[in-house]
């Protein structure tokens, strides 16, 4: 009944009121403005670590901000360190690739071990894996290591995310400007690295990400973003029914510990 | 819909078997637990070749033995590695204490990388942070405030066995109180990401599968 429910709330035209993106924009602003004060052409290093679970969450916001990032000539060189966050740094990569973007403008970095002790290990130098095409781009990367890039933007999943690239990197690289997507879930893990100053920039939650879809400019890039925007209405319905659940299960003991009473007072 | 997958032979039979799949996952809901079993052996299996073809691709071929193969002398640090592999591998039939080494190592350097770094990223940084200076904003004074307040009440709520007056007994009630609640709000994020999973796999089914577009 909950996927037949949620099924035909897909089916459902958005109402107006639902619009996420019609909410408080200061965060996707915040984002827009660290990725103006980029030099042009900005070489980015995208530490892409999302998971599975939360991954179609932030899914949307993720190709914007691939996309936003190419749309400014971004060169962007994608990395990671769990093998989830390979796997889907893989079919993004594809998907790029099918949707014509360019391709000397991508360095897939592959796979490394390690977790932070692989995050250390980049900060020394990175080795480009084999089969690597010769690029102006991939020899810099390789001569410079880190040196090279002008941003980090970290794809965060519930196992490696902004805390570990700040944790690890940050103090390693100075002020190397660190963005970051995140699922909701890590909001308050990485909030207060906004408010220390060491995120430019996070977008954490559905909201945030809608308003920054909306604000970013792709041009003919338009084709690399999300085809369709979420729908908000199944997940309002999904919520309502998960507090129809939870408030059931409460209003139960509740009650039992009504009766309870009752029955101690009638004995 | 994800668009993950194209429109060549491959795309189209990734579509109907990743369809199939969460159509078996979903049956689950409607009881059916033998196939549903299947699909997380089917799971498990997947995540293992997975890992396993990228260590070999990725970690083991290109940093390991391609480079032993082409300088055998000439990276004794690798030939460390190798051993430490080995003694791994090989740990249930060594004694404890040799066995012991690698597992010990790679204990020892990931916990030193992890609390090395939260002390210089995160402790430090975050004190700094949220410590009350003059001059600062109404509102980050009591930000400030509030957060050292949480927080303490949140430690004090992890003494145990400690002789207790009333104040330090509230003060751990209170602690607890506040710890459950930051786990509750944790869960509640949880819940939605994984209410758009779902809302996400529907959209897949509907969508990418059966074209059924809004």
């Amino acid at each position: 009944m909950v996927v037949l429910a949620l099924a035909l709330a897909w089916q459902l035209p958005d109402a107006g009121w639902l619009r996420l993106s019609a909410s408080d924009g200061t965060t996707a602003d915040r984002m827009t403005t660290a990725l103006d004060r980029l030099p042009d052409e900005p070489r980015v290093l995208v530490g892409f670590d999302p998971d599975i679970g939360t991954y179609a969450e932030i899914r949307p916001t993720v190709r914007a901000l691939l996309a936003d990032l190419l749309a400014r000539d971004g060169r962007l060189a994608v990395v990671s360190l769990t093998a989830e966050g390979r796997a889907l740094a893989s079919a993004e990569l594809a998907r790029l690739a099918r949707g014509r973007a360019n391709a000397d403008r991508l360095l897939d970095l592959g796979f490394i071990t390690g977790a932070e002790a692989g995050l250390v290990d980049i900060t020394r130098d990175i080795r480009l894996p084999d089969g690597v095409p010769d690029s102006l781009f991939a020899g810099m990367v390789a001569r410079d290591g880190l040196g090279s890039f002008d941003a980090i933007a970290t794809i965060g999943g519930i196992d490696l995310g902004p805390r570990s690239w700040v944790e690890q990197v940050a103090p390693r690289t100075g002020d190397l400007p660190m963005v970051a997507v995140v699922p909701t879930v890590l909001l308050p893990q990485v909030q207060p690295y906004v408010a220390g100053g060491k995120l430019a920039a996070v977008l954490g939650t559905p909201r945030d990400g809608a308003a920054y879809r909306e604000s970013v400019e792709l041009g003919n890039l338009d084709r690399l973003g999300e085809p369709f925007e979420p729908r908000s209405l199944p997940v309002l319905v999904g919520v309502l029914i998960a507090i129809a659940v939870l408030g059931q299960a409460l209003g139960t003991r509740v009650m039992d510990a009504l009766r309870a009473i009752r029955a101690r007072e009638a004995a | 819909m994800s668009g993950l997958f194209g429109t060549t032979t491959s795309d189209v039979v990734a579509t109907w078997v990743a369809a199939v799949v969460t159509l078996v996952v979903l049956g689950a809901l409607l009881g059916e637990r033998r196939v549903f079993g299947w699909s997380q052996h089917l799971l498990a299996g997947l995540t293992t070749g997975f890992l396993a073809l990228i260590a070999v691709r990725e970690v083991l071929g290109p940093r390991l033995v391609e480079p032993l193969a082409a300088d055998p002398a000439g990276r004794p640090e690798l030939w460390a590695g190798v051993a430490l592999v080995a003694t791994a591998a090989a740990a249930p039939w060594l004694p404890r204490q040799l066995s012991a080494i690698p597992a010990s190592i790679a204990i020892g350097s990931l916990a030193a990388f992890a609390l090395g770094g939260a002390v210089i990223g995160t402790l430090l940084p975050q004190i700094d942070a949220s410590i009350v200076r003059s001059g600062g904003s109404v509102a980050a004074t009591v930000g400030g405030v509030v957060a050292a307040v949480v927080t303490g009440l949140v430690l004090i709520g992890f003494l145990h066995g400690m002789p207790r007056g009333r104040k330090l007994a509230a003060a751990a009630g209170t602690g607890r109180w506040l710890l459950i609640a930051g786990i509750g709000g944790w869960l509640g994020f949880l819940i939605l990401s994984r209410l758009i999973l779902l809302v996400d796999r529907i959209g897949f089914l509907l969508g990418d599968w059966l074209g059924v577009a809004r």
